[in-house]
């Protein structure tokens, strides 16, 4: 037994990058359409946006980049369709400076063509990215247009009626950070702790621990951990507004729910690892005990 | 000419300072690294106090602070792109001396090149970077959509095959530190998934206590991330602020001085 | 009916499999995709970092109403003598840029880190234990007692007697059983990664070439 155990953890590893190709891939072949169960800080999330009124103001910030898009485009499309279903209006950024632009414009892209009323300017808009999140956050504060001068395209930000009356991100009734790094912190160790807009973070499963700690000094009014928690967001919006669900069943598109399927497989897979890996080394231990 | 008071004490303060202390210093070294030092000072201390201080001449619409939060904002955009010059230093130079590997410094030069051409061809045409009158992608987007979000996704996708390896053969419930990790770490993970009910499809009868008991051990998840995780967090949080802060107060006071290459003496 | 994709999705389809060819073993096809995507990541920063800071905020400001925002030449002068690094005789007058860049964030992580962390995280650990039912217990009493172990934990000033020693050592499981979710957490954000690849792969390339959806 111990001998073929220890065959088995000498296995060239190009095996084991084989099974997890096979336990990732194979599920998106074949779904299995598992279950997903919300949590807490998803659930508080959502309520939070469904409380808002239509007219006000939410900024989804992109502080993401294609590094961790799996688990945050879902996130991020979901906070704009809750929003767009709400009429409430939207103010995109982006702060994360590898990729976060190019991901925010075609996410909104993407979901403002679900929406044909909508209109950019007045509905909602793309500021583009900047620099020095820090900085300018502080700015955001007393007049955002001192941090954000224009859009994305370069219009000013007093040409677009969205931004009329609209001085401080004091007005906005809720910020959504979509984060994969420290950004999502000085949304809440800036914008929350000096200003007191109330914050949603959608951090990546990596970064998720730690703003655990930020969810439970109430410093963070919902949260969504990784796919897991863009999942569960997902089955929300489903359950409260049949086109989504409509179009989460039917969509050629990626969803965090898809993904939860493969998530599971490998799961399964790597627990297995780990408990065969023990039972060899203690085995081998006990075998040395009697050795000696 | 807009003359209003925080204006013109930031100028005095990052400009002018700077610009007798670069004219001193080339005569005399040792003003070379006292007067940053001033400068870091006041460039520190400004975003503190006027936290504090709500004084018109400093957080006030016309004060230092607000102003001085543009400037930083421009500074950051060069500095973020100091690292370029220094990879097309060593890519240059490796193809020069034909090193090991030169044509790939090559690759990283075209990619550069093209990316950042395309970038400053969005800049001086006015048409910036996401989209052109007509509504088909810039080139830059063009570049960014089709090269380098692909190429960002898969190289960091390549660390679930690293991970799922390294559980198979590193992660050993060695003493009573391990072991706890070892357990929290598969409880996590079998409860932030439907595992239970996915064993179960090849039994359906199966399939409700599966769910009640995948219910149950969610909880359990959730109860870990909240409270023992939680509290490890917070620990660390305050802990690493605290270091933080003290190092911030360090560098503001001129006592840290390696970040600009000098010594404690120096 | 099957039909060839595009050549974009062909380009990210060669260049996702060039990466993963790596698994096998290092490769030049490898260490192309390596290259060309440092490259690129660089040139990204100068495309976004001019269009979408420097331009809107520094140069349109300044042609639009010089008079308004004469300043800001003093950011841009600034910026540019943070490049004087590399001009070896007169490298030292990047200190100057170099300072205040360096003392002015650093300012303020200090008012984020005193306000947005340890404020807010002292308050949450130091809670009223009156009622002594099991969620004070679950959630509060094991809650500070975590906090408080880890910070002794962190405590380097002073040698740990033996007490002290004690109160670390529970500070290090409660640290252990936080690094064992965030291992679980990070396999779940690696997979998912893995997970929008092979969609891509799957769903993107090869099904349209055999005629699926």
């Amino acid at each position: 037994m111990a001998g073929m155990l220890d065959k088995l953890l000498s296995l060239d590893r190009r095996w084991i990058f084989l099974l997890v190709l096979l336990c990732v891939g194979t599920p998106i072949v074949l779904p299995i359409g598992l279950p997903v169960t919300t949590t807490g800080s998803t659930r508080a999330a959502f309520d939070y946006i469904e409380s808002l009124k239509p007219g006000d103001y939410v900024w989804v910030s992109f502080d993401y980049g294609p590094s961790s898009a799996p688990e945050n485009d879902p996130m991020a499309e979901a906070f704009l369709r809750q929003c767009f279903a709400k009429k409430i209006r939207v103010i995109v950024c982006a702060f994360y400076p590898l990729g976060s632009l190019g991901l925010a414009t075609n996410s909104l892209a993407k979901v403002t063509a679900e929406y044909p009323n909508l209109r950019y300017g007045e509905d909602y808009v793309n500021l583009g990215y900047k620099d020095g999140a820090a900085a300018v956050m502080r700015r955001l504060g007393e007049d955002i247009a001192e941090g954000f001068p224009a859009d994305v395209n370069g219009t000013p930000l007093a040409q677009l009626p969205i931004m009329k009356g609209l001085r401080s991100i004091r007005q906005v009734q809720l910020v959504c950070s979509v984060a994969t790094g420290v950004i999502g912190e000085y949304w809440i160790t800036q914008v929350h702790s000096q200003i007191g807009t109330p914050i949603i973070i959608g951090p990546t499963a990596v970064a998720a621990p730690k703003y655990y700690a930020y969810l439970n000094a109430g410093q963070l009014v919902g949260m969504l951990g990784g796919m897991k928690g863009a999942a569960e967001y997902e089955k929300l919006l489903a359950a409260r507004y049949p086109d989504m669900a409509r179009f989460y069943q039917s969509t050629r598109g990626f969803t965090a729910t898809k993904g939860m399927d493969g998530q599971t497989v490998i799961h399964a897979v790597i627990i297995l690892f780990i408990l065969l890996g023990n039972v060899a080394y203690i085995s081998r231990r006990a075998a040395q005990k009697k050795g000696a | 000419m807009n003359l209003e008071f925080g204006r013109l004490a930031l100028v005095f303060l990052f400009a002018i300072i700077p610009a007798v202390g670069i004219a001193l210093g080339i005569n005399s070294p040792g003003l070379r690294a006292r007067i940053p030092l001033l400068v870091a000072f006041f460039a520190g201390a400004i975003p503190i106090i006027s936290l504090y201080v709500p004084k018109k001449f400093l957080s006030g619409p016309t004060g230092m602070s607000p102003r001085l939060d543009q400037w930083l904002i421009i500074v950051y955009a060069f500095a973020i792109l100091l690292g370029v010059v220094n990879v097309v230093q060593n890519s240059t130079r490796k193809i020069a001396r034909r090193e090991s590997g030169w044509p790939f410094s090559i690759v990283l030069l075209l990619g550069l090149f093209a990316t950042g051409g395309a970038g400053i061809y969005g800049a001086i045409s006015h048409h910036g970077i996401t989209s052109l009158p007509d509504g088909t992608a810039t080139p830059f987007k063009w570049i960014q959509d089709q090269f380098f979000q692909p190429l960002q996704s898969t190289i960091f996708a390549l660390l679930a095959f690293f991970m799922a390896s390294a559980a198979f053969r590193a992660f050993r419930a060695r003493n009573a530190e391990a072991t706890i990790l070892l357990f929290a770490g598969g409880l996590v993970m079998a409860g932030r998934v439907p595992l239970l009910e996915f064993l179960a499809v090849p039994f359906p009868p199966l399939q409700p206590a599966a769910a009640g008991a995948s219910q149950a051990l969610g909880k359990l998840t959730e109860w870990i991330m909240d409270t023992p995780n939680g509290a490890a967090q917070s620990g660390i949080i305050i802990g690493a602020a605290l270091g933080a802060a003290s190092m911030a107060i360090r560098v503001i006071l001129g006592i840290e001085r390696g970040y600009l290459g000098l010594g404690r003496g120096e | 009916m099957p039909h060839i994709p595009g050549i974009e999705t062909w380009i990210a389809a060669l260049l996702t499999l060039a990466c993963m060819s790596f698994l096998y073993k290092d490769n030049p096809f490898f260490r192309f995709a390596e290259s060309l995507f440092a490259g690129i990541s660089l040139g990204y920063f100068i495309g976004i970092t001019l269009n979408q800071t420097l331009v809107p905020n520094l140069i349109l400001p300044l042609h639009r109403d010089f008079g308004q925002n004469w300043d800001l030449l003093v950011p841009g002068l600034l910026g540019v003598l943070l490049y004087m690094r590399y001009v070896p005789k007169i490298g030292w007058i990047s200190r100057f840029a170099l300072s205040i860049y360096v003392a002015y964030y650093i300012g303020l992580d200090f008012t984020r880190r005193i306000h947005g962390e340890v404020l807010p995280q002292l308050a949450r650990a130091i809670v009223p234990l009156s009622k002594f039912d099991s969620h004070t217990i679950l959630y509060s009493l094991i809650f500070s007692v975590g906090v408080f172990s880890v910070l002794i934990y962190f405590f380097f000033s002073k040698e740990q007697d033996a007490v002290t020693r004690r109160v670390a050592r529970l500070g290090i499981w409660f640290l252990m059983i936080s690094f064992g979710a965030a291992f679980g957490f990070t396999v779940m954000g690696r997979v998912a990664l893995l997970i929008g690849r092979l969609n891509f792969l799957i769903l993107d390339w090869i099904y349209p070439m055999i005629g699926l959806r």
